[in-house]
């Protein structure tokens, strides 16, 4: 129904309008937490078809948004009501911004009255995010309610996609009013464009050693097929980005895998000695450059991207195209005269190939991470959470699209694997959705297993223990001289009994010979199961780029 | 080195505060504000703003700003002519 064409006649509450736009966006999940402020839009929900999730935290309602959005496509949705609940929304929303997710927000506020007189659970929230939001709203009147919904969907998921807040009084969702009409702004500047593609061809044409750097515009904008398409037709190589992850085929010829600080020194090597960087989607992103004026020292650059502002931002660009990577792509394909250089990424790719056969009893986290997503094939999608686990599963997880590998990337938020699991398992409940965390991130989140229970999420976590926080372990250990400094956790608690005590099935790994009937299990299993893996504390990600340093300083790897 | 903006953009509430939040969190500083409300629904604000950082990728970074209609880079505007008798001086 579309209930803009009633508008004229309809008298509605506040709240009433919120839903009827929720509803006419094709929001059919919602994450969210009750309140005192926001309490009429919940007596609203009562009658809606809306599925509402009631999640533990807040942020675990905006990270779940988030996961929702990343695995469908579609823009996520949170509530939360004022003061702490926005609060706790913040770093959800933050993380959206940070990697560019379609998100709706929504908190309930003090009544108008009140609102500047510190009033109970009274915070500027509005204020707060201004800085991690694409747009904000604070809707005054109720016959705007209607309208900014969906506007902000709209601002939500155009050109770059990101968080928008709507801050609702209460005494705005109880008001009855008739809706005015939504006021969509359009337009996209193509001036240029035409002939910044003919410059971009010819800088191609020209080129002996060209290669894409993939970022997570390309699955944004799905463009996958198109890129998959340029490397087939080109013969083109390919690096990417922790975001840019399952965009390019991963078993494509010259997949040169992930660049960066734990990048491979395949991808890296390439980098270092390109002449022309394609940079499809990325941002030019410290972690992927490393010291940026050693970054691709000797390439000229052509940069696509939907969001101008990212074009010049860090590099400067030889030729800039903003628009659409769709259409972008397939405009650059011609013959391309680069066989001595596609033999070269053929060295790289096979000197710096990855290595499982490690010694030991112990479970080695990179083969269990490899060995399961292969097993579990295409219909996994896998949610990490944030540490050395995190780079594990970018380094060893077959990713075949880019929807199918989750993680927070520029926030790099801890807590996040939980409620974005949860979030695209609600998406996609044709997936198998993976949650890899840590023992450090699990506990950011611990309270959604209780979310995972309520509601039957076939959610499966592989709960990698090192008993530290291993990251932060790895690099007081390398760069700070062994002097370890509160990242022992070797207090934990039994994460099987805890997750029992949940109600989630749980069963603990020790050995590398358990691991192969952990997969089966993980992978054949119904409803929610948690997989406790104790992984030898003293485990680094290797390779690493120190900070400071170029891309070409790799520790730990073939020089 | 300073650069002085032109920037048109709706009347909505917090448009300002995102406007200049934006400039700073950017890396630029705020060295001179004017801003006229021509009617209803706008804003005209003049800025002079100093930063080590490239102005055209702030004017981009301020064009992606929903409220946003138009940026402009322009040349500072001409010093008026000190008084007669006057001596500047600075400290």
């Amino acid at each position: 129904m579309d209930g803009s064409r009633q508008l004229s006649t309809r008298v509605c509450t506040g709240a009433q309008w919120l839903l009827q736009a929720l509803e006419e966006e094709g929001c059919e999940v919602m994450f969210g937490y009750p309140g005192g402020a926001v309490m009429p839009v919940y007596d609203a929900l009562v009658d809606s078809s809306i599925r509402h999730i009631l999640v533990r935290h807040e942020q675990g309602a905006a990270l779940a948004a988030d996961g929702y959005a990343r695995a469908s496509g579609k823009v996520g949705v949170c509530l939360a009501t004022s003061g702490p609940g926005a609060t706790n929304l913040l770093t959800g929303i933050a993380n959206a911004f940070l990697d560019s997710v379609p998100m709706v927000a929504i908190t309930g506020q003090v009544q108008t009255m009140v609102m500047g007189t510190d009033a109970f659970q009274e915070v500027d929230v509005f204020g707060m995010s201004l800085p991690v939001v694409k747009h904000s709203y604070i809707v005054r009147r109720a016959e705007d309610v209607y309208a900014t919904v969906r506007e902000a969907f709209a601002i939500a998921r155009s050109g770059r996609p990101g968080p928008v807040l709507i801050d609702l009084p209460k005494d705005v969702a109880l008001a009855s009013a008739q809706a005015r009409a939504p006021r969509f702004k359009h337009g996209t500047d193509r001036r240029g464009e035409s002939e910044g593609l003919m410059r971009a061809r010819a800088l191609l044409a020209t080129a002996k050693r060209p290669l894409l750097y993939v970022g997570g515009g390309v699955g944004m904008a799905n463009a996958e097929g198109p890129l998959r398409s340029l490397m087939r037709s080109t013969g083109l190589p390919a690096v990417y980005t922790l975001k840019g992850l399952g965009s390019v085929d991963p078993d494509a010829p010259f997949n040169l895998g992930m660049l960066g600080m734990h990048g491979n020194p395949a991808a890296n090597h390439a980098v270092q000695e390109c002449d022309l960087l394609i940079v499809a989607g990325a941002r030019f992103d410290d972690r992927a450059t490393g010291k940026l004026d050693t970054f691709a020292p000797g390439a000229r650059v052509l940069h696509m991207d939907i969001d101008a502002a990212e074009i010049g931002k860090l590099r400067k660009a030889d030729v800039g195209l903003r628009g659409k990577l769709g259409e972008q792509l397939p405009a650059l394909a011609q013959p391309l005269q680069i066989s001595p250089w596609l033999q070269r990424c053929r060295e790289l790719k096979s000197k710096h190939a990855e290595r499982y056969d490690a010694p030991g009893e112990g479970v080695f986290a990179p083969a269990l991470l490899k060995q399961l997503s292969e097993a579990g094939g295409n219909r996994l999608i896998v949610a990490s959470d944030v540490g050395q686990h995190q780079m594990w599963v970018a380094q060893h997880w077959r990713v075949p699209r880019a929807a199918a590998h989750l993680s927070s990337g520029g926030l790099g938020t801890m807590g996040f694997g939980l409620p974005a699991a949860i979030g695209a398992q609600l998406a996609r409940p044709d997936a198998c959705v993976v949650c890899v965390s840590g023992d450090g991130s699990i506990m950011m989140n611990i309270q959604e297993l209780a979310t995972l229970k309520r509601y039957g999420i076939p959610v499966k976590i592989v709960l990698l223990d090192n008993s530290c926080l291993g990251m932060v372990r790895q690099w007081q250990e390398l760069f700070f001289a062994e002097r370890y400094s509160e990242v022992d956790l070797s207090d934990n608690p039994d994460f099987a009994v805890l997750a029992r005590a949940f109600g989630i099935p749980a069963f603990t790994v020790e050995r590398a010979d358990q691991v192969p009937a952990a997969i089966e299990r993980l992978l054949e299993e119904d409803g929610p199961l948690f997989c406790h893996v104790k992984i030898d504390p003293r485990a680094n990600v290797w390779p690493l780029v120190p900070p400071g340093k170029s891309n070409g300083q790799m520790m730990g790897c073939a020089a | 080195m300073s650069v002085d903006f032109h920037i048109e953009l709706d009347h909505s509430e917090g448009a300002l505060l995102r406007l200049l939040g934006t400039i700073e969190r950017r890396g630029f500083a705020l060295l001179n504000l004017a801003a006229d409300k021509p009617d209803e629904e706008s804003y005209v604000v003049r800025l002079r703003l100093a930063g080590e950082r490239d102005p055209l990728v702030l004017c981009r970074q301020l064009e992606r700003l929903v409220e946003v209609r138009l940026v402009k880079v322009v040349p500072p505007p001409p010093e008026p002519p000190p008084p007669p008798g006057f001596q500047a001086t600075w400290l």
